[in-house]
């Protein structure tokens, strides 16, 4: 009979292919920042170490006004997201089976969409919405909602809501699969209104989900082009302005610099995530061995 | 006493004016009307701003183009447009360079999702997945555009294997061809048959792979008669998400197939710019029709909703 247990160079030989994975799909994201580095740029024989590229962004009034943009959409979209997200998981941990269907595929649908698919869709659709207001609006003489579906930041942001809700949704459902319903139970049985149970009892348990659908939501909506570019109207976002560098001009020093900005914001973010839930984990489950630990046990 | 005074704090259901700071919260989190339809509210805009235009872009399909946009009526004239041009041509093509990326896929990120299930200790099994992440939340469309430098005459690829001697000559068929094309969809969704692949093995048992073992199957058989069967409905899923993001997402062919490499987003898209609002709407529903097609197959097949229910 076969063990892999007994087989530890099989077990090593599968760590490595692991890692060696995750390598592979990281090279294109470290070569950027390894040719972001360079003062000669790309493909020069020589090679000395700045910091000047990235200097180089921050003088760049387009660059700071297009950066300063995607942040103002990115903190808009977490402020209403992040509640939904919520929202939506408290809705499938009370709902019936069929219920919870529904809203699953309804969450997770907009992940399976391309974006080039989904931005079309829904640029027509606001474009039909803006004529049906404006007809409304010649005909009733009121004005008032004439230009709520006009391309702008509003649109933009209804986009950004749209991609990045499976993931808050996600995120936070996992977390709040520790949470036991009998704890909100009891606290409402003490006299608790229901948002003191939610606020002082279940959220402090949630909060590591919360807080990292706060910041995946911030890294997407940073990351994301198609959707914001065909949605935003007039102004310039920090990857709508990349793409058309890239496009237009090629990969310059400067392009470089702020893919490898994008990426060391990123992996910063995502990597104190892990680490962080990596530690808390731990320490969770040290404390719970030693609650299991029998009373007087060394 | 504590208890009241901690009822006294934070307010109680039983009467007794609430602390107007917790005015509108405490309705949204009550159990009254207010609060029950609150939770109902982000479905209702996903249906509004998600559902209801990916559905309605069936119907405008059918519209008649006029100069600048497009007006009501019913026409076949966009499908008929799409079936007898070249672009159904790509259409295929796309799907056949995306039916590879699937492959190719499986064939890499699926044995992860197997490892991690069955060798790494539980505790520790989402934490080995959570890697998988790092690459993901980096911007595909930095993903994608380095992987120009990469995979070109003078890139890291052609430099490193000339420096090792392994090749005399820069490979130059990789970038702009549909190799590219492919490179760039396996490197920019493996993760998602990682991450598919992996919830689907929790619905695997561990003592199936005992089982196995003690009645002296081979790994092959083991692999292919049990863990894929069981394993099936995260395959389908993660399967499906790359197939069609592999004919949707413009990007990629874009950057990296050169002229030829035209892909249904691509299509949707240039016709947006063309002004054929009629045309990109019968992509987009082609898009669609596809997407919820395989979903109906593979929830037929293979149930997908046990993705979401792990074994212990």
């Amino acid at each position: 009979m076969q063990d892999d247990y007994a087989n530890i160079w099989g077990i090593r030989l599968q760590w490595a292919y692991l890692l060696a994975v995750v390598f592979v799909l990281m090279v294109p994201v470290f070569y950027n920042l390894y040719i972001s580095f360079n003062e000669f740029g790309f493909g020069a024989a020589r090679y000395e170490f700045t910091l000047d590229w990235y200097g180089v962004i921050f003088t760049d009034r387009l660059l700071t006004g297009a950066m300063g943009w995607t942040l103002a959409l990115a903190l808009v979209t977490v402020v209403f997201v992040v509640p939904m997200g919520l929202l939506t998981a408290k809705l499938f941990k009370q709902a019936g089976r069929r219920l919870k269907l529904t809203v699953v595929a309804v969450m997770l649908l907009p992940l399976f969409v391309p974006a080039d698919i989904f931005a079309s869709a829904l640029l027509v659709f606001f474009k039909q919405l803006n004529r049906i207001f404006q007809t409304v609006a010649e005909m009733t003489g009121i004005g008032a909602f004439e230009t709520w579906f006009e391309l702008g930041f509003m649109t933009a942001v209804i986009g950004l809501i749209i991609y990045t809700i499976p993931y808050v949704f996600i995120v936070i459902l996992i977390t709040m699969g520790r949470y036991r319903a009998e704890q909100t139970e009891a606290a409402r049985s003490c006299g608790a209104t229901a948002w003191r149970a939610f606020w002082d009892v279940e959220f402090p348990q949630i909060r590591a989900g919360v807080f990292s659908s706060c910041a995946f939501t911030v890294i997407l909506a940073f990351n994301e082009y198609v959707r914001t570019s065909t949605l935003k109207g007039g102004f310039d976002t920090f990857t709508s302005v990349l793409v058309s560098q890239m496009l237009n001009i090629g990969m310059s020093e400067q392009s470089y610099a702020m893919g490898g900005l994008i990426s060391a914001v990123a992996i910063t973010v995502i990597g104190s995530i892990i680490v962080f839930t990596l530690v808390r984990t731990d320490r969770l489950q040290r404390i719970e061995r030693a609650k299991a630990q029998p009373v007087g046990a060394d | 006493m504590a208890g009241s005074d901690w009822r006294d704090r934070y307010g109680t259901e039983g009467g007794g004016p609430r602390p107007a700071s917790l005015g509108v919260m405490a309705r949204v989190f009550s159990e009254d009307g207010l609060g029950k339809w609150a939770l109902y509210a982000p479905t209702v805009f996903v249906i509004l701003f998600f559902i209801v235009p990916t559905a309605l872009t069936v119907v405008w399909s059918f519209f008649e183009r006029t100069m600048f946009w497009m007006e009501p009526g019913f026409t076949l004239f966009s499908y008929v447009n799409f079936f007898t041009s070249a672009r159904f041509e790509n259409f295929l093509f796309s799907m056949l360079h995306s039916s590879v990326s699937v492959v190719v896929s499986f064939v890499v990120g699926f044995p992860i999702a197997v490892f991690v299930r069955r060798h790494v200790p539980t505790v520790a099994q989402h934490r080995v997945i959570l890697l998988f992440i790092l690459p993901f939340m980096v911007s595909e469309i930095i993903r994608t555009f380095m992987l120009r430098p990469v995979l070109g005459r003078n890139g890291l690829v052609n430099t490193f294997l000339t420096d090792l001697g392994v090749i005399s000559e820069p490979i130059t068929q990789i970038l702009f061809t549909p190799t590219g094309v492919i490179i760039g969809e396996v490197l920019s969704f493996l993760p998602f048959i990682v991450f598919s692949g992996f919830l689907a093995m929790e619905a695997v048992p561990k003592y199936i792979f005992e089982v196995c073992q003690d009645l002296g199957a081979s790994r092959w058989r083991t692999f292919w008669d049990i863990i894929v069967p069981l394993a099936a409905p995260g395959i389908f899923a993660g399967s499906v998400f790359i197939f069609v993001n592999g004919i949707g997402v413009a990007l990629i062919p874009s950057i990296l197939g050169g002229p030829g490499a035209v892909n249904a987003g691509l299509i949707a898209t240039q016709a947006i710019i063309a002004l054929d609002i009629p045309l990109a709407m019968a992509v987009s529903a082609i898009m669609m029709v596809t997407l919820f097609g395989l979903l109906a197959i593979g929830h037929r097949l293979f149930n997908l909703t046990k993705i979401l229910e792990p074994q212990a």
